[in-house]
């Protein structure tokens, strides 16, 4: 027993190598990580060129789940992957041009609750349209079969695909920010808007594009994520916070940053509910043990118990630590 | 307030000096249903309304109680908030209520019953009854159980226990994985599940004990998949509800493990919804229920599930909301008067029949109601299968056994105070 040290003992009866586990660990937070970052290049995309914080993008995400489940009862999956982002896409447009644009002229903080209404105003629609519990919205049974098995479990064929998506996603993203006409313009814009609009191009409306854009890329990740996390009206407030860490943790308006922040989170909460380490022996330093009154519930907490709290706290370290992010080129 | 009501307060009037009595007559006997009726889980809130209200329908139907008045529900809504339950309660009491009814959450329940318990003693003559249909935390029948208080649905022990007791007969359960939420119902689960586990299932070994951060926080359920797999178990038992279960079973089915899962709250309609037919089938969902209509020892019952799936367009769910109404209607007319204190002793020790030709027993202890179980397994080989928002999933549930009343009797700890 001595190489199990730190590592959950079910794992470790098994004989499963510590490596084992790093490798399952790296490969089910990629996979994770990679739909985080679906949601966070739109959020972050949208902060880069508009300096906008949208409180509202998981709500996009949202909408992308919910349209998709409707479009793939009529039409099927593959129309939904195209239409639902698009719908979103509109609609995001449409409330930059009547809602946030003239928020704009107020500043940042205004723009800032606009957003934060509008998360709650799309839940209630939501809620008005779809109803208050959970829609079955199903994986397309032309991907629901194993593609292949690793450590004795099964790996759908659609989650490759969810993987393979989010990367192309990635490289069509960093390809059109940087190598392209329209990211330059979209670039320029943002640092000098005066320049770029008597150069002839009309500034507000590549602000309204670049909106709808990052909302569509949201709802990319509600059609793909929706049918594995669950389609209902919380959805958005549940995965709402943690983008929010990713950029945070990746730097405001960097977009490498959201996508190394995303699969770090992803590799973080996995490792730390597969080796579940415990805390006890932390606590025991102080003297608190399961028989001392105050705290003996802190003892049998292990790493597992708070993996999805571990994101949080990152985010406050880097707060404090490096207000930029890992690669941002402003502070928060 | 109908035609026939006004005509008769009109009859009554003229006829004059008696004229007060057949207005009295009529008014109805108020229960308020302090539930989430707004906010992320009204759903369940308006579900259980819906219940309610189908369930006093019988009763009125049949001429109501205490000769002739009608039980009328006042739902009064909480947003899921524990303190907004305080403050239903105190308006209940303003609108002149003298019974409230309460089971969506635990936090909810407790607030009711401190409140309740302080305003009854400093106004004795102006008493307030608390009828719990499914708030379970076993301590509201324990150390903090109330003389106001009765609950109408198994609490977490005797659920877990009649769980464990099916799991104890079945052979093939050798390593059990239990995860939890981590808060105060999780946490209950967990214990209950520890100790009963070991005194019914004596062959079961537990290979697997997690707590996890509640409510859909946890997105991403693949690593606790891995650590079922790696931990060799062939059953899952939890207490998980909502997402924290519909993602949990997705992943699992996702995963392609080969466990069962003995649940709590995994054939709540909603969930089934979610989960779908394939994934609820892929880990041969298991749930505990007061009984299950479809069986023949509930003949009597099925005329009721026909005609609320003719209503609703949905399966009904389970039967204690029914009986919490009939029992509460029983009691009134045995106390021949609405009055808290005098239907609470005829409620104490009351018996009503339930399944398997067995009676169940409102215990006077605990006002903890004592009755069998039924554990039922999804299935596609089904006599009623299961319909959501007029869909057929083309599954349902099947009985596999049941635990008797005096199997899942459980001590309790409640010292009682009578006023």
């Amino acid at each position: 027993m001595a190489g199990c040290v730190g590592l959950s003992a079910a794992l470790c009866q098994e004989g499963v190598s510590v490596v084992q586990v790093l490798l399952f660990s790296l490969f089910n937070g990629l996979l994770y990580g990679m739909l985080l970052f679906m949601l966070s290049s739109g959020l972050t995309l949208i902060f880069s060129m508009m300096g906008v914080l949208n409180f509202a993008h998981a709500s996009f995400f949202m909408l992308g789940a919910y349209f998709a489940y409707e479009i793939s009862r009529l039409i099927g999956f593959w129309p939904a992957l195209f239409f639902a982002p698009l719908g979103a896409a509109v609609i995001g447009a449409v409330i930059e041009r009547y809602g946030l644009r003239t928020v704009h002229k107020f500043g940042h903080v205004a723009e800032l609750l606009f957003t934060f209404g509008l998360a709650f105003v799309i839940e209630e629609l939501v809620q008005m349209i779809w109803g208050k519990t959970n829609k079955p919205y199903l994986i397309p049974s032309s991907m629901d079969f194993t593609l292949f098995t690793w450590q004795g479990l099964d790996y759908s064929a659609y989650r490759v695909f969810m993987l393979l998506t989010s990367v192309g996603i990635f490289v069509a993203l960093y390809w059109l920010l940087t190598r392209t006409r329209v990211g330059l313009i979209i670039q320029a814009a943002l640092s000098h808007p005066q320049m770029v609009g008597a150069l002839g191009h009309n500034v507000p409306r590549i602000f309204m594009y670049t909106f709808g854009f990052g909302c569509g890329l949201a709802a990319i990740g509600g059609v793909l994520g929706g049918n594995v996390l669950g389609t209902e009206p919380a959805m958005a407030i549940q995965l709402g916070p943690i983008v929010f860490v990713v950029i945070v943790i990746g730097g405001l308006g960097s977009l490498g940053g959201a996508l190394i922040a995303s699969i770090f989170i992803g590799i973080l909460t996995n490792a730390a509910v597969s080796y579940d380490v415990p805390f006890g022996p932390f606590f025991a330093l102080f003297g608190v043990s399961s028989a001392t009154d105050i705290g003996n519930d802190l003892v049998r907490m292990t790493s597992g118990s708070v993996s999805s709290v571990l994101p949080y706290l990152i985010m406050v370290l880097m707060l404090i630590l490096r207000p930029r992010g890992l690669f941002g080129n402003r502070d928060v | 307030m109908n035609t026939s009501y006004l005509r008769k307060l009109l009859l009554g009037t003229l006829l004059g000096g008696l004229s007060v009595l057949p207005a009295y007559a009529a008014e109805p006997v108020r229960l308020g249903l302090i539930e989430p009726f707004s906010g992320p889980i009204a759903s369940i809130g308006l579900e259980t309304l819906d219940n309610f209200n189908f369930a006093v329908e019988a009763v009125n139907k049949r001429g109501g109680v205490l000769g002739g008045r009608m039980i009328e529900m006042v739902p009064l809504d909480n947003a899921m908030n524990a303190e907004k339950s305080t403050q239903q309660v105190k308006k209940a009491i303003d609108m002149g209520i003298r019974v409230v009814v309460q089971g969506v959450g635990s936090s909810n329940a407790i607030n009711i019953i401190e409140y309740v318990n302080k305003h009854n003693k400093r106004n004795p003559d102006q008493t307030v009854l608390y009828l719990n249909h499914a708030a379970v935390t076993t301590e509201f029948t324990n150390e903090l159980c109330s003389f106001w208080h009765f609950r109408f649905d198994a609490n977490v022990d005797m659920k877990v226990a009649a769980l464990a007791t099916q799991m104890g007969r079945d052979p093939k359960v050798k390593n059990v994985y239990l995860i939890n939420q981590n808060y105060a119902f999780g946490k209950s689960t967990q214990e209950a599940s520890n100790k009963y586990l070991a005194e019914r299932a004596k062959h079961i070994k537990i290979v697997g004990d997690d707590l996890i951060v509640p409510f859909g926080k946890v997105q991403d359920f693949t690593p606790y998949v891995a650590k079922i797999k790696g931990a060799n178990a062939d059953t899952v038992l939890t207490g998980n509800w909502g997402p924290d279960i519909i993602r949990l079973v997705k992943a699992v089915a996702s995963a392609g493990l080969n466990v069962q899962f003995y649940t709590l709250y995994g054939g709540l309609p909603t969930t089934v919804n979610a989960v779908g037919t394939e994934d609820g089938m892929a880990v041969h969902m298991k749930q505990v229920t007061e009984q299950l209509v479809e069986d023949d020892d509930r003949k009597d019952l099925q005329p009721y599930f026909e005609s609320y799936l003719d209503k609703f367009k949905r399966t009904w769910y389970s039967d204690r909301i029914r009986f919490t109404v009939e029992m509460f209607a029983k009691a009134i007319d045995k106390a021949g008067k609405e009055d808290p204190e005098a239907i609470a002793r005829a409620l104490e020790g009351m018996t009503f029949p339930g399944p398997h030709g067995q009676t169940m027993v409102m215990r006077p202890d605990d006002h903890q109601i004592q009755l069998p179980m039924v554990i039922s397994e999804m299935s596609r080989d089904v006599p009623k299968r299961f319909i959501y928002e007029g869909k057929d999933l083309g599954i349902g549930w099947k009985t596999m056994n049941w635990v008797s009343r005096e199997d899942l009797t459980l001590p309790t700890t409640c010292k009682m105070e009578r006023p």
